[in-house]
């Protein structure tokens, strides 16, 4: 569906050049699940404005290629295209829920409007109230009465506007739908509904559905597979019950051993210490400061992200 | 329960501020050293009319009435506000006597409220329209230009800009009258084309102004604007320029400038009297002129007590508007 090659991305100049998404390799499938996981500033929405084509506010690509096939489930007609010409198939076959619900939404137009607006025409046949009532229904799903079509996003509370555009992007029916922490200001129980409703959307359309979230019990869930990513890199990618299982990379190791488990005492195995800053990354392993594991090669020489089993990679010199 | 409170308190400040108003307007010629009916008496023996005493003293009586200045102080100020309120009537004019104020002031009114409206319409168009274009595309040629004319024009005063429009259109190339005169048959397409004619002049020194002053500041917010989460959402979207800026910046812009054109009205009103006097249209502000240099009291009286109602009632009924087209406000 879309292929990552060697793609380096990130703000400021050349000189001084911020690379969120440095040298990442990754290949998002048809029909599946793909979870983005890793600590704040890792570079995952990056990833995610780099994969929606969206260059804009200071983001620039510096190198690599994002290439995109997507196919039409009612033609079979499949559209090719390169990452700067993505913004031709936004929301008709891609659409995107950005991070965080605060201002996102026009703040002095009703949500219908708002979710009408931008609709392909696909989704637009029939009447007006036919239309409307398809919305009523869909909104039902996500625990959303009809009122909030004719309320404004100051009236509904920062769940609410969460779900609306979770929503609003799934309405669309796109072949890609790209969630930067959809669920983030969601209690359990919500946040819950939202997924097995995404899911169930999912497996419905047979799309994709790229989810981004730091909360690894998220990717458990719902994701097929789950890519974990460091200071800008990839370090691990793989099945989402294999890597949950087995991981290989230290760092993924050390992320999982970090979570709270029901019915195990003692204290958790934090992780020490804070990420390299993206502006100047250490040369070698960037995780090196931090791997329990680290040797003398780790600082010199950075590992490639290779599979370690079928479908599963990791970048790690030693496992 | 909280809009409607607002509302109380803009009304019962609109009653205070026309009140304070036309106190003002009451006292301060009462407190001035000439005495208006000596004048006129001064200005009737001195057109050579002869006049024994009781004749003179018949006439004084009679202007003294005329002019609301029998009885005490107090019962002058109340029988002046009674008047106003419930009638609207200024008396007779000294200059044009007997003609009532109020006469002369319906006569004025549509000339002044045809160039203001008009005026202020076209300059808010085109404002807006500039202004978004500039804050969207910032880097463009014809962006610069039109910002650059904007903040060249904006601080230059009503009365400079259009003195110097005159000089140019009407004396050194006369396109248009120099003084106003009017023709054809009332409503019919020549006079309509003769008012246009004549408030051309006028019409731009106020828009030309006004048109900067727009600019400037539609341009601020759309800027700011085209920065925020839910113009990148949009954009995101995959709406195009045109719905991105007619949707969601313009009606966004445009709001907090209705509270601005509220506090603009006063100015303009007072551009548009400078300009009257300038051009000699015959508006609201060429009547106040004539007052003042024929030292014409009920007229100034009149005329000003109702540019301070009108102007009142304008920034008012703007005020009360906002929250009926800003949602965020009305909920509250
Ligand atoms: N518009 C921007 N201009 C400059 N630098 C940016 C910009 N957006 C992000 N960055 C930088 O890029 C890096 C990665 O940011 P990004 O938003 O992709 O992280 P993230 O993994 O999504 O974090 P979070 O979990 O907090 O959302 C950070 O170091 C951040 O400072
Ligand atoms: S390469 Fe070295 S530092 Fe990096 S994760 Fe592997 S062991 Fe740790
Ligand atoms: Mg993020």
């Amino acid at each position: 569906m879309i292929e990552l090659k060697n793609v380096r991305a990130g703000y400021g100049t050349p000189d001084s050049f911020v690379a969120a998404v440095d040298d990442v390799s990754l290949t998002v499938n048809d029909n599946e699940i793909l979870g983005i996981a890793g600590e704040s500033g890792c570079g995952k929405s990056t990833l995610m404005r780099t994969l929606y084509g969206d260059f804009s506010g200071g983001l620039k690509m510096a190198g690599g290629q994002v290439t995109g096939r997507f196919t039409d489930p009612d033609s079979g007609r499949t559209t090719t295209s390169e990452a700067n010409r993505f913004q031709d198939l936004w929301w008709d076959v891609m659409s995107y829920v950005p991070q965080g619900s605060m201002s996102v939404l026009n703040p002095i137009m009703k949500i219908e409007k708002q979710i009408v607006d931008a609709l392909p025409k696909r989704e637009k046949k029939g009447s007006k109230a036919e239309l409307r009532q398809r919305i009523v229904e869909f909104l039902a799903g996500f625990g959303l009465p009809e009122t909030v079509l004719d309320s404004y996003p100051h009236q509904l509370s920062g769940g609410m506007r969460q779900r609306v555009l979770v929503a609003i992007a799934a309405f669309v029916r796109p072949r890609l739908i790209l969630a930067d922490e959809p669920t983030t200001a969601l209690d359990v129980v919500v946040q819950k509904r939202i997924l097995l409703m995404l899911v169930e959307i999912q497996r419905r359309l047979k799309n994709t559905l790229v989810l981004v979230s730091h909360d690894l019990g998220v990717h458990y869930q719902i994701t097929d597979r789950i890519a974990i990513a460091y200071a800008g890199k990839i370090v691990e990618v793989g099945p989402t019950a294999e890597v949950f299982e087995s991981p290989r990379n230290p760092y993924t190791e050390a992320l999982i051993g970090a979570l709270p488990r029901v019915g195990q005492k003692g204290e958790r195995v934090g992780l020490e210490g804070r990420p390299p800053s993206l502006a100047s990354p250490p040369e070698g392993c960037r995780f090196a400061a931090r791997c329990p594991e680290a040797q003398a090669i780790c600082r010199k020489v950075s590992p490639p992200l290779a599979d370690k089993a079928p479908n599963h990679a990791s970048a790690c010199h030693f496992r | 329960m909280r809009l409607l409170g607002q509302i109380a308190t803009r009304l019962i400040s609109y009653v205070l501020v026309i009140a304070f108003g036309l106190t003002v307007v009451f006292f301060v010629p009462r407190f001035a050293p000439n005495d208006p009916v000596e004048a006129m008496l001064a200005q009737v023996s001195s057109q050579g009319a002869y006049m024994d005493a009781a004749q003179a003293d018949a006439l004084r009586a009679s202007l003294t009435d005329a002019f609301g200045l029998k009885g005490s102080m107090l019962t002058q100020y109340w029988n002046f506000i009674k008047r106003i309120v419930l009638t609207g009537d200024f008396g007779p004019s000294l200059a044009m006597y007997p003609t009532p104020v109020s006469q002369l002031i319906a006569q004025a009114l549509p000339w002044t409220f045809g160039l203001l409206l008009s005026s202020t319409l076209i300059a808010w168009v085109l404002g807006n329209f500039v202004g978004l274009w500039a804050g969207w595309r910032p880097n463009r040629a014809s962006s610069r230009i039109m910002e650059g004319l904007a903040i060249i024009v904006y601080p230059i005063p009503y009365y400079i800009l259009a003195l110097v429009l005159s000089i140019l259109f009407s004396y050194i190339w006369p396109i248009f009258p120099l003084t106003a005169s009017v023709h054809g048959a009332p409503w019919s397409f020549a006079f309509i084309r003769s008012v246009i004619w004549n408030s051309f002049l006028p019409a731009l020194s106020i828009v030309l102004v006004v048109f900067g002053w727009w600019v400037i500041s539609v341009k601020a917010q759309t800027t700011q604007l085209a920065e925020e989460e839910f113009v990148r959402y949009s954009r995101l979207k995959g709406l195009g320029d045109g719905r991105i800026l007619t949707r969601y910046i313009l009606p966004n812009a445009i709001l907090p400038q209705i509270t601005f054109l509220a506090l603009q009205i006063g100015l303009m009103f007072n551009g548009a009297i400078v300009t009257e006097i300038l051009f000699e249209y015959p508006g609201l502000g060429h009547l106040i002129y004539t007052a003042v240099i024929q030292g014409d009291y009920n007229l100034l009286m009149g005329t000003i007590s109702l540019s301070i109602v009108a102007v009142a009632t304008a920034t008012m009924i703007i005020d009360l508007t906002y929250p009926l087209l800003d949602p965020r406000i009305r909920a509250r």
